[in-house]
């Protein structure tokens, strides 16, 4: 076990923000905190960083007490939202200054700086000042700067929130890149879920300062642990009386058309909405046996066939069926 | 990139060398605060209670029970309504023309406003004496027989005095609005008397409450004009000079400080409880206003707008003028006479005056950064302490302070005693005379940084002194060279604290002025208020060569 927390709990003003959060990461492990706002993800970053004191807690980095450390001598790597470059600075010197707080020998500093401007593709800014550039190339450069001390992990605080979408997309793939070139421990707080599911290595979903479930995207997604995370990630149909369960959640794709006269085995339904969004079509459908709830349906390419008022029959196969425990 | 070695052990020195640049910087705060704010007015309250038969409200009940204090008392309010009222209804439509139409000359009007910051505070006065007073130019000329001189002197002397306080509080309430709100008045049929009633003076409302109470403050604290301009109109400033500085009666000089104290503390607070409440008044995604074109409103806004100025400018140019002819206004031949300045040790308070500003500027642009930086760093409870302590002395008026001062440090007992009668209790007493402005620059710009700063460099591994000295002083160097620009010009025209600290060793610029017009040498009086402009103008002009230089050497955002 490379970093491991135990039993985290802070409260701001009595008010919980995490409540005995427990949870290991492993070297070189690429890890999301996903959740909603005030979920306590950006908390629990901070706690590891060394921001925030803990009201209790046991973190241990390679067996020693990172409890102990203070937050300028854990050599981290941070990377916040948006502003952490130093306006009064170039480029140049933003990344050089972690390198002389490490009390690099000076000779050594410049090589460092080229080589991490190299390596976010901004060599040509070296000499501009944080106000120059664009939100995308302000973040590169901070991700460079944190980098540069050779840190021991790097804490990714919603580093792209601010992005434009465009932007955004582009910047995920180069840290998931950079982070599998340099195969630096990295955590990453999101409250995005498809950005959380392209980099992550393992996903950490966080709800009301609690873990709600951890694992890999794909387990995530398939096999939700509750219908928090099953809502959370992806899209989720909910409904109530089929095949005899309390609730039972259906992923939009998983339904399936049923074409021509309707088997005892399948629901019919009216659609009362056709989305065409570009590569799949997304169908609202009230059902008639289930008391007009309503089940999202998502269909590959265009479906010029389907409108809203046509009567649809549609198969809920029971291999695809979530059961929830709690009805609501 | 493998892991280096995870950081081991007990704490590294960083967090304890942390922790005692916080110690050191709150107590190099702190301690100053205590001595030169508090205990002066513990020392003044103290003596305010002084009998001949020990402690006890003597002095107090002989005070409040005489017929002349219950006049000055009532002539103190008068005067300080009347003018709060006429202020900030004339600065209220100022700011307006200058922030809320399209008239020209805006910049120019904007300048001139400021005028009477930059004078020491007694010029209003001596200016208005040159003009309407028994041997002003109209009385002379025109033989009208106009008595300027009491309430309604002091009314318009201190009117012209608090103006521009005025109009900076309300053209700052005036400068932002929310251009949707407008938009949505005007699309729902409001015509522009409503929207004025309905949008702008509600939106405004905590700008006008703040500059009733800082006026108020101003003109009921002001000494220097009543002095010059009052006659036997006493008010409550003038009185504690009298009682000591006349009589010699300390005890009973205290017991009006206290009086006066307690209106000005009241005011104060007030604007503070206001002015911290109001963060909120404009949402983050507001539309700034885009002002158009309006033929009779402009002309209606430039006409109101000059009229302001021509008073303001006339005044300064009145006492300039007179300094420069034999003998202001029977003789108006061009002379030089008044600045060979043969009495009052001639030129050498000038000189005393600028070496105690710039001994203030230094000490001033240390305490009020030192504070900012403390400010930033301490927890809320501690912090809203530090704010109290530190806008503590805009409560206490000059003369309290100066009176403060006497009794806590003219004293055997005082080991600082030794600053009685230097040159650096002067520059002191102004410092913290000024230092709740001082620090509120201070904090403003250095609070305005994101915390986002302080946190990534301590995760690249940097200690508090490096950020201080590394990001956050150079990014708030403009602020930080202009708070000592500010201590200097307070210092350069300030009276009413320091006309009890000076000796005849340590004659200040602006002392002089007053004791020159009290001996009847009115026209070396404008003299000397000549070369104080020009110092603090000289003082100004490089300011903003500086900040010009700067701004070229390093652009930021």
């Amino acid at each position: 076990m490379y970093l491991s927390l135990r039993g985290i709990s802070k409260a701001f003003a009595g008010v919980a923000a995490l409540d005995g959060v427990s949870l290991d990461v492993d070297e070189g492990e690429f890890v999301c905190f996903l959740g909603p706002s005030g979920c306590g993800k950006t908390t629990l970053l901070r706690i590891i960083a060394g921001l925030e004191t803990p009201d209790a807690a046991e973190i241990r980095l390679n067996g020693g007490n990172l409890l102990e450390v203070p937050a300028r001598a854990r050599n981290f790597g941070i990377v916040f939202q948006s502003y952490s470059l130093f306006p009064n600075m170039t480029v140049t010197r933003n990344i050089a200054y972690g390198l002389e707080c490490r009390k690099w020998p000076a000779g050594g500093i410049p090589a460092r700086v080229a080589e991490m401007l190299a390596l976010v593709n901004l060599a040509d800014q070296a000499g501009k000042y944080p106000h120059q550039l664009s939100g995308g190339q302000q973040q590169r450069i901070a991700l460079a700067r944190a980098l540069a001390p050779k840190p021991v992990m790097l804490l990714l605080d919603e580093p792209l929130s601010a992005l434009d979408a465009k932007v955004r997309e582009e910047l995920r793939g180069e840290i998931k890149d950079l982070q599998s070139r340099l195969g630096i421990t990295t955590i990453m707080v999101t409250h995005d879920q498809h950005e959380a599911m392209e980099v992550a290595d393992r996903i950490v979903v966080m709800n009301r300062g609690r873990i709600e479930q951890e694992g890999r995207p794909v387990d995530l997604y398939e096999r939700p642990a509750n219908r928090f995370v099953a809502e959370f990630i992806g899209r989720m149909n909910v409904l109530r009386g089929v095949h005899g369960h309390a609730a039972a959640g259906i992923r939009p794709e998983q339904v399936e058309l049923v074409a021509g006269a309707a088997t005892p085995d399948c629901w019919t339904g009216r659609v009362e909405r056709c989305l065409f969004l570009g590569s799949i079509t997304r169908v609202t459908l009230g059902l008639d046996n289930l008391d007009g709830q309503r089940v999202t349906i998502e269909l590959q390419g265009r479906r010029d066939d389907l409108a809203p008022g046509m009567a649809l029959a549609v198969r809920l196969p029971p291999a695809a069926l979530l059961r929830f425990d709690d009805p609501n | 990139m493998t892991t280096a070695a995870a950081p081991q052990g007990r704490s590294a020195p960083g967090l304890d060398s942390d922790r005692f640049v916080l110690w050191v910087l709150g107590a190099a705060v702190v301690v100053p605060l205590i001595v030169f704010v508090v205990v002066p007015l513990v020392a003044i309250l103290r003596l305010s209670f002084v009998t001949p038969d020990g402690l006890g409200l003597g002095n107090y009940v002989r005070e409040f029970a005489s017929p002349k204090f219950g006049r000055i008392v009532a002539n103190s309010f008068s005067v300080s309504i009347t003018a709060t009222l006429i202020t900030v209804t004339l600065a209220y439509g100022f700011a307006y023309a200058l922030k809320r139409t399209t008239m020209p000359l805006k910049r120019t009007c904007g300048a001139i406003a400021l005028l009477p910051l930059y004078a020491p505070s007694l010029v209003q006065a001596l200016g208005i004496l040159f003009l309407f007073g028994r041997n002003g130019i109209i009385n002379r000329t025109f033989d009208l027989g106009i008595d300027i001189y009491g309430f309604w002197g002091i009314v318009i002397a201190d009117v012209l005095y608090s103006f521009p306080h005025a109009y900076l509080i309300l053209s700052a309430a005036l400068a932002v609005a929310d251009a949707r709100l407008y938009e949505s008045a005007r699309m729902l049929g409001a015509g522009p008397a409503r929207i004025f009633r309905t949008i702008t003076l509600p939106s405004t409302r905590y700008g006008i409450i703040s500059a009733v109470f800082v006026v108020f403050t101003i003109v009921i604290t002001d000494f220097g004009n009543p002095m010059v301009i009052g006659a036997d109109y006493g008010v409550l400033a003038t009185e504690i000079y009298n009682q000591v500085s006349g009589q010699g009666r300390m005890e009973l000089g205290a017991v009006i400080g206290v009086v006066l104290l307690i209106p000005a503390a009241i005011a104060v607070l007030v604007e503070k409880l206001v002015t911290r409440q109001h963060g909120a008044a404009i949402g983050e995604n507001a539309q700034p206003l885009q002002l158009a074109p309006h033929a009779w409103r402009d002309r209606a806004a430039l006409g109101f707008a000059l009229l302001v100025c021509s008073a303001i400018a006339a005044i300064v140019l009145v006492v300039f003028i007179a300094s420069f002819v034999t003998l202001w206004p029977y003789n108006m031949h061009l002379s030089f006479r008044h600045y060979r300045f043969e009495v009052q040790n001639g030129l050498a308070p000038l000189w005393t005056s600028i070496w105690v500003s710039l001994l203030a500027a230094g000490i001033g642009v240390v305490a009020a950064v030192a504070a900012g930086c403390l400010a930033r760093w301490l927890k809320p409870l501690q912090a809203n302490l530090l704010y109290f302590l530190s806008v503590l002395p805009a409560a206490v008026p000059g003369m309290v302070l100066g009176l403060g001062y006497i009794f806590a440090f003219n004293h055997p007992g005082n080991p600082l005693e030794f600053l009685y009668g230097t040159l650096l209790i002067l520059a002191i007493c102004n410092v913290y005379h000024y230092h709740a402005q001082g620090y509120l620059i201070a904090t403003t710009s250095i609070g305005q940084l994101s915390r986002v700063i302080d946190e990534t460099s301590m995760c690249l591994g940097a200690g508090r002194l490096r950020t201080l000295s590394a990001i956050i002083l150079p990014i708030v160097a403009p602020a930080i060279v202009s708070i000592g620009v500010f201590f200097f010009v307070r210092s350069m025209v300030t009276l009413s604290a320091v006309i009890f600290l000076v000796t005849p060793a340590t004659q200040l610029a602006a002392v002089s002025v007053l004791l020159l017009d009290d001996s009847g040498n009115s026209n070396q009086a404008a003299a000397f208020s000549v070369c104080i402009m020009l110092v603090v103008a000289a003082a100004l002009g490089l300011f903003h060569a500086l900040v010009w230089v700067f701004a070229r050497r390093r652009p930021l955002p």
